[in-house]
């Protein structure tokens, strides 16, 4: 019953990919309302959307038990409607890699979309081109080096998700475990080569991120 | 007076981190690092063990043997470790953290296979009924005994190669134990000390027969121990006949 060691670093990447399928558009659209709209309650939302970076990952693991465990608010419920149970899936490593991520998308995308000229999206608007058009090809496409940014380091901190994910998904051998699940079962049984294959592996993977994200950020926010 | 309240917060803090520091400092305490499966009995063979003659104050920490072991490795101030096999301990001894002079069996224990109050009832023997997207829930081998016990037990039952894709791997017995507690798993592997006073689980088959692992609960003083002494009177006091009794009380076989 031994898998193959190349598992985890596949699931890893599939878990941060699919991560970033939900977080690219719920990031954009949340960053969008957050740069372009004032409303009451701005403040508390721009806090809820950090919360994830603040957190303890232990807290938010407990919290997504609370929430989406089989006993779980809302758990209790997909179970008994969907029948669909979720801890120990590879959709749980997905959810919670995206909690994690999606602060990243929005608090790196949000100052690009400020700085993006309302007078550029106005002329575009008054050419007649509707709304939803004028914010991928005028909004998003002036502040593509932000969104880049924010999709790569909610990559590297997706496919680097461990706290929550080990509470949520636990170590479910050919299903959960991913590289950084991989690499705290190994050092707690002492086999120190599985652990540095994957030790090593995760840090070839989040130095080539680091280094692509540092040239996507933008110049005016590099200060 | 801007001043005088800086001072006197300047003050507050340096006592406050000082105070902490000594508490985190404690040197008089011997640290025990304990298997997880010992945390309810560890407390009153502690007590018991500062109120005897040859006895001090004492504390513990508890995890995973294995995870244990790699800390007394890395050098953990670690006095006496109470692992959950002598396969963890001898390692030790093996790489000559333990002291094999002071190596003793304290206790034994037994395994249960365990499930929430609905589960289906599963027997160790017939663990391979199980449908897709059952899962069971031990130790992981590689670090937790409980796991390592269970897989043993499955291997001896020709039902290991059949559970592939069914096992969810606990970091501790007790993350083991909780996995079942709520209803996240069809089935669990613990032992038969872990399952005293929980209401929320069932237990539906005991290990006993040839098949059955012989879990041992195994002591030892960490060489080069600041509380040389201390922790071998302390592995002499667990395998003595109040600490015994003090086992048993708990649910442990004798060694």
């Amino acid at each position: 019953m031994e898998y193959s060691p190349s598992f985890p670093i596949l699931l890893s990447i599939q878990v941060a990919l699919l991560a970033l399928v939900i977080v690219a558009p719920l990031g954009i659209l949340t960053a969008w309302v957050q740069a372009r709209h004032n409303y009451r309650l701005q403040g508390l939302i721009d806090a809820l959307i950090i919360l994830p970076m603040v957190l303890p990952p232990t807290v938010v693991g407990y919290f997504l038990i609370l929430f989406l465990g089989r006993r779980g608010l809302v758990g209790s419920w997909l179970e008994a409607l969907f029948d669909l149970r979720l801890v120990f899936t590879p959709a749980a490593a997905v959810i919670a890699s995206s909690v994690a991520a999606f602060p990243l998308v929005v608090k790196t995308l949000q100052p690009a979309l400020e700085a993006v000229p309302v007078e550029l999206e106005a002329v575009a608007r008054s050419l007649g081109i509707n709304p939803v058009a004028v914010f991928f090809r005028v909004t998003l496409r002036w502040a593509w080096q932000g969104l880049a940014a924010g999709l790569v380091l909610a990559f590297a901190r997706a496919i680097g998700e461990f706290g929550a994910t080990l509470m949520f998904a636990g170590n479910f051998p050919g299903r959960t475990n991913t590289m950084p699940i991989e690499i705290f079962a190994a050092y707690q049984a002492g086999d120190d080569t599985r652990a540095m294959l994957y030790v090593g592996v995760l840090t070839a993977m989040s130095t080539t991120v680091a280094v692509i994200a540092a040239r996507f950020v933008p110049r005016e926010l590099r200060r | 007076m801007l001043r005088r309240s800086f001072v006197g917060t300047s003050l507050l803090v340096v006592a406050t981190v000082f105070s902490a520091t000594q508490a985190l400092a404690d040197d008089a305490a011997m640290s025990v690092g304990a298997a997880m499966s010992l945390r309810k009995v560890m407390p009153p063979l502690m007590e018991a063990f500062r109120a005897s003659d040859k006895g001090g104050p004492v504390q513990a920490n508890y995890g995973a043997s294995g995870a244990l072991r790699q800390q007394v490795e890395a050098g953990a101030p670690i006095d006496v470790v109470v692992f959950a096999d002598a396969a963890t301990v001898d390692a030790l001894v093996k790489s000559d953290r333990a002291d094999p002079a002071t190596r003793k069996v304290v206790a034994s224990n037994s395994l249960v296979l365990i499930g929430p109050k609905d589960a289906k009832p599963f027997r160790f023997q017939t663990i391979d009924t199980l449908e897709p997207g059952d899962k069971i829930a031990i130790g992981e081998p590689g670090a937790v005994p409980a796991g390592r016990y269970a897989k043993e037990a499955f291997e001896t039952l020709g039902k290991w190669d059949k559970l592939a894709g069914h096992l969810v791997y606990g970091g501790d017995v007790g993350a083991v134990l909780n996995y079942a507690r709520r209803g996240e798993v069809a089935a669990a592997v613990v032992y038969k000390t872990e399952v005293t006073g929980i209401v929320d689980i069932i237990v539906l088959d005991h290990a006993t027969g040839d098949w059955a692992p012989k879990a041992l609960v195994v002591a030892a003083a960490v060489k080069g121990s600041a509380h040389a002494q201390r922790a071998a009177a302390f592995v002499e006091f667990l395998g003595s006949a109040a600490g015994r009794k003090l086992f048993s009380e708990h649910g442990f076989g004798s060694p």
